[in-house]
């Protein structure tokens, strides 16, 4: 077993519980997904307002609430075509808040290299969820990249924890801006096959 | 990409990146992020949260 799929089994093990108790409640995943995205507002505030560790356990809460509304929308036999479009509409919503919270705090400390930093993360973060959307209308699968949204929201958990989140900003920046290349590369490549096939 | 020297291979796999979660692969590049997040001095970054020189900069204090 690797490292993180270690991580991954231990955390699994509490959530586990919460999926199961969401289940017998009856709460419909939609919900969920919406009591997220505005816990997720509430970490951005704490982001804004450079209370780090707040903002991280905020924003573990309202990711217990993301992780989860999948898992409960298949056990509880809810799953639909409009959760799947909520659910990745509401975490954009989520991802651009938080965004904004940190731009907001550096733009407070006149920090303007900061703030593109953490403008040109949000764009490339937001361009890795559009590439691969748009991609998988016209090819199969395209899921390529590392920085995915469950990277993205780790790291930002260290990056409050820890008050690291200069490096945080430049490693999204980064990784984000290589997964859209991937992306490009990937459906650049897959559309060449196969009008070569057809050819 | 096969007769390609190891090195620039490692590299473009880095940067095309197509391993799952869970693989070993993975692990390396979660080891490579946290180490330069935690291991890299603030003030390098010119971090406008954090500052001093972290675990790198007093390693060079002491190598001085």
């Amino acid at each position: 077993m690797t490292f993180t799929g270690l991580i991954g089994r231990i955390c699994m093990f509490p959530l586990r519980l919460i999926i199961n108790l969401c289940v017998r409640l009856k709460i419909h995943p939609n919900t969920l997904t919406f009591i997220g995205v505005l816990i997720n507002v509430a970490a951005a505030w704490a982001l804004a307002l450079g209370k780090f560790v707040t903002a991280g356990v905020i924003m573990t809460i309202a990711n217990i609430f993301d992780f989860i509304d999948g898992k409960v929308a298949h056990e509880s036999q809810a799953v639909s075509a409009f959760g799947g479009f909520w659910d990745s509409v509401i975490d954009r919503f989520s991802d651009i808040s938080l965004f904004i919270g940190l731009i907001f705090l550096y733009s407070d400390l006149r920090r303007t290299d900061y703030v593109m930093v953490t403008a040109l993360a949000m764009m490339f973060t937001i361009m890795t969820s559009y590439t691969r959307a748009r991609a998988e209308s016209i090819i199969k699968k395209c899921k390529v990249g590392f920085m995915e949204r469950p990277e993205r929201i780790v790291l930002f958990m260290i990056g409050a924890f820890t008050n690291r989140m200069a490096a945080v900003m430049w490693v999204i920046l980064v990784l984000s801006i290589f997964t859209v290349a991937d992306r490009i590369i990937l459906t650049y490549r897959e559309l060449r096959e196969t009008h070569e096939a057809i050819a | 990409m096969t007769s390609t020297p190891l090195p620039l291979r490692v590299l473009w796999n880095a940067f095309y990146w197509t391993y799952e979660r869970a693989t070993w692969q993975y692990d390396v590049m979660v080891v490579s992020i946290l180490a330069f997040v935690w291991l890299t001095p603030p003030d390098w970054l010119k971090d406008p949260m954090a500052s001093g020189s972290g675990p790198i900069g007093w390693l060079l204090d002491v190598l001085k």
